[in-house]
């Protein structure tokens, strides 16, 4: 889901880079407010695997593949505002060291991946408390990865209704919606089961959505 | 986990305490198995966007940055580019989070 340049128009390149801009200065204000010291090395541990995840993709059928994309699964363990931070931190390297993804198109592919990741994924966590830490991952990380593809689907399509830019409405919408409706199922499982393990393993390291979701039981 | 406060040790606070250099290493090998199953199912197949502009008949074009390296493809040097981003990556993240720290003490 990396947009590369030239694809999208340049003025909605532009958005997006004005919306990520604005949100990383609310993120790195907060942090810089919130962060302790305990939730540093798995920020580091989570911005390390996430790039070696995204590297791996894994087939969904009629030839097309998908990767972790990991923005719900850094908001279930580090808060919001660190996982937005790991996540800019992942798709700049990406970009800059080693061209996955354009750096016009960085503010749109930190929006989509970024912004609406988490952003969706931190709702979904926080908004159903009644569910077990599972359901609520898998739902968190297919929505996720599902919105993002939409928000990127809508994007092709609003830069084609204008310009030669973008893919048409017609062709964007179905195919993106289609496959990552799919791959969302793939981050989904990854996902849960990394809680799974984490809850098994070392049920401390939820501590940080536990501590924001007001929950205070053991993991299940 | 560690205490909150400061860098007491000295050291990095990824390697303060064992568990993470194990779960380091321990991605280091999950990702090394993962590449091989990459390169057996889905290295020659497109992803959800590369599909999509497949279908629109839409090219990448436009390059406006060349960037100094690629993920590479062969095992080889694939596992080299990702330990290498794996490496800066968990550097960089560590260093912007004690850089916060440090103003959060200075602040305070």
């Amino acid at each position: 889901m990396h947009l590369p340049d030239g694809l999208m128009h340049p003025a909605l390149a532009a958005m997006g880079w004005l919306v990520t801009l604005g949100v990383l200065a609310v993120a790195h204000r907060k942090l810089q407010s919130q962060l302790k010291e305990e939730d540093l090395p798995l920020m580091g541990l989570m911005a390390a695997g996430l790039f070696v995840a995204q590297m791996l993709n894994f087939p969904v059928g009629g030839g097309t593949s998908g990767h972790l994309l990991g923005a719900a699964l850094a908001t279930f363990l580090l808060g919001p505002w660190a996982a937005l931070m790991v996540m800019a931190l992942v798709l700049g390297v990406q970009a800059l060291l080693f061209g996955d993804g354009g750096i016009t198109a960085y503010g749109l592919n930190f929006l989509n991946m970024g912004i609406i990741g988490v952003g969706a994924a931190h709702l979904i966590l926080e908004r159903l408390p009644g569910l077990r830490d599972e359901a609520r991952m898998f739902a968190a990380a297919w929505a996720a990865v599902f919105l993002g593809a939409l928000a990127c689907a809508l994007q092709l399509g609003l830069s084609a209704s204008f310009s030669d830019y973008g893919i048409a409405h017609e062709i964007a919408l179905p195919t993106m919606a289609g496959w990552h409706a799919l791959i969302g199922i793939g981050e989904g499982l990854i996902s849960t089961s990394a809680v799974a393990y984490l809850a098994q393993r070392a049920p401390d390291m939820l501590t940080h959505h536990r501590r924001t979701s007001g929950l205070t039981e053991a993991p299940a | 986990m560690s205490e909150g406060g400061g860098n007491r040790s000295g050291r990095p606070s990824i390697l303060r305490e064992p568990r993470y250099p194990m779960a380091l290493a321990g991605l280091v090998v999950l990702f090394a198995l993962g590449l091989v199953g990459f390169y057996q199912y889905s290295a020659d197949k497109g992803d959800g966007l590369e599909v999509t502009m497949e279908e629109g008949d839409v090219e990448e074009e436009g390059q406006v940055w060349s960037a100094p390296l690629e993920y590479g493809d062969d095992y080889t040097r694939s596992l080299t580019m990702g330990l290498l981003g794996f490496t800066f990556l968990a550097v960089l993240t560590l260093a912007y989070g004690h850089l916060l720290r440090r103003r959060q003490r200075v602040d305070s």
